[in-house]
């Protein structure tokens, strides 16, 4: 992944562009099939975007949340 | 009025003079119950309970007293403190002084000299560009949402029930912090620093976690004081230094503080900014299906007509002159590679949906349904008896329950008719 991962909307945004362009037809083969190989793909980020939002719940006071910063960054630097 | 009679008819006494100026002055609407502003000065508590003092500014002067348990008298209250009364003119005839006699005196310094102060900051804040500078769009689904507010208040758990309903399980921080008082704008400000922290990639990495792409600071409602945090200087300025969007959400519908606006969205309440910010999963995921559909179909159907395009062009072939042959292959050839080249494509899409439906099938595990009390029939070899057809009468089989196994013959068969 070295080039820039598009947000889910400006995925979302190409994909709807890419089904609109599709069902209106008229494109020859080879457009179909790159168009549809962008759009699989697309659907992929989307949904892989929607898996990468689920994580953990951390509820901390404010002095914990500092304290516990302050270890990790500590232990990175060792 | 008394009657010009009676100055006519010689000198008043004095006494009756000044009982009339009482008379008329406790009649004058004016003077009763009226909210009178100024500074304390000359303030003296007696040992008796009632209370002497001048209320006074730079025009004028007046005594005033506070009567003994009359009203409740604010501790701050002092030499020099801005005051609101509600008091009554009197005049004390026997020394022909004129008095206020206080029923309700309360402080104005603070509320006074706090909204003087914000009207500044916002001054200062619209010189400086601040209220419309360029505003940070928010992510449309975020990954990682930074919530300060006030621990375990119900602010909070408003908000942790309306994000499990439109997207359950979706990460936060909620940093816990004090929202009023007077170390809430300190704390605020320092959480809002770890929300920065968070929002760094190299720090997010080290925790194993997105960056925080949204800040939710906010409070539920309260009096202005209780809300006064979100006025200063030092909130606000936290603020404006995020480097990810920031939705401000403190109080009602009606309070608008500071914060509202500079923050990139001003929600009305903590429920509303939840609601502007996370959408519901669920909704994505339908909109995401359908697209799926409606990809895969478009594409069909495109498809379909080369196909048929194929099957023409193989049938004109066949009753071509010679000449023609070549080229028509070519042709034909061509789109059958197309063809099949597509329909590979299609199926790899396909295959990655597949394996992604079987991966959420795997993971309704066997053992739950043990657990509820069905058993699982297997023939000797292992294999799943799924229906009663593929059993003889005689044949023995396996029963599997959540605890153990237990090995069973078949009596008899009875198949369901349609």
């Amino acid at each position: 992944m070295t080039e820039k991962q598009p947000t889910y909307n400006e995925a979302a945004q190409r994909l709807e562009a890419i089904v609109a362009t599709l069902e209106r037809g008229g494109l020859g083969l080879d457009e179909t099939l790159k168009l549809y190989e962008e759009g699989a793909a697309l659907l992929k980020t989307c949904q892989a975007e929607l898996v990468a939002a689920e994580g953990r719940l951390n509820e901390l006071r404010l002095e914990d949340l500092e304290q516990e910063l302050q270890t990790q960054e500590a232990e990175n630097q060792n | 009025m008394t009657g010009r009679g009676e100055v006519t008819t010689g000198p008043l006494a004095v006494g009756q003079f000044v009982s009339m100026v009482k008379r008329t002055l406790s009649h004058e609407p004016m003077f009763q119950r009226q909210a009178i502003k100024g500074e304390v000065s000359q303030w003296k508590p007696y040992a008796s309970g009632h209370t002497y003092f001048t209320l006074r500014d730079d025009e004028g002067q007046i005594s005033a007293v506070i009567w003994k348990g009359r009203c409740s008298i604010h501790p701050s209250i002092k030499e020099g403190s801005e005051v609101v009364v509600t008091a009554n003119l009197d005049l004390y005839v026997k020394r022909g002084n004129i008095q206020l006699v206080v029923e309700r005196i309360e402080p104005v310094n603070t509320l006074g000299a706090m909204e003087e102060a914000r009207r500044q900051l916002v001054e200062r804040l619209a010189n400086e560009g601040e209220l419309d500078r360029e505003r940070h769009q928010p992510p449309f689904a975020p990954k990682h949402i930074a919530i300060v507010t006030g621990e375990g208040s119900a602010a909070l758990s408003d908000m942790q029930r309306l994000i499990d309903n439109r997207w359950p399980g979706l990460r936060r921080t909620v940093i816990g912090v004090l929202v009023q008082g007077d170390r809430a704008a300190e704390e605020i400000v320092r959480a809002l620093a770890l929300t920065r922290r968070l929002a760094n990639p190299r720090t997010a990495a080290l925790r194993g976690e997105p960056p925080v792409d949204l800040v939710i600071v906010g409070r539920g409602g309260g009096s202005p004081e209780d809300l006064w945090a979100f006025n200063l200087e030092p909130v606000v300025r936290a603020i404006l230094a995020s480097p990810v969007p920031v939705v401000s959400a403190v109080g009602h519908e009606s309070d608008l503080l500071v914060s509202d606006l500079v923050a990139d969205i001003r929600a009305s309440t903590p429920s509303n900014a939840i609601e502007r910010s996370v959408p519901i999963r669920a909704e994505l995921e339908q909109w995401l299906d359908e697209t799926d559909e409606r990809l895969n179909l478009a594409t069909l159907r495109t498809f379909g007509d080369a196909r048929r395009q194929l099957i023409a062009l193989h049938a004109r072939l066949k009753v071509a002159p010679l000449a023609g042959i070549n080229s028509g292959k070519r042709s034909m050839l061509a789109l059958q590679s197309k063809l099949n080249r597509a329909t590979e494509a299609m199926f790899a899409h396909e295959r990655t949906r597949i394996v992604g439906l079987e991966a959420s099938l795997h993971s309704i595990h066997p053992q739950r349904v043990l657990e509820r009390g069905y058993a699982m029939t297997q023939t000797a070899d292992g294999e799943v008896i799924t229906n009663a057809s593929m059993l003889t009468v005689g044949q023995r089989f396996n029963l599997q329950f959540v605890d153990g196994a237990a090995e069973a013959a078949v009596t008899e068969i009875h198949t369901t008719e349609e």
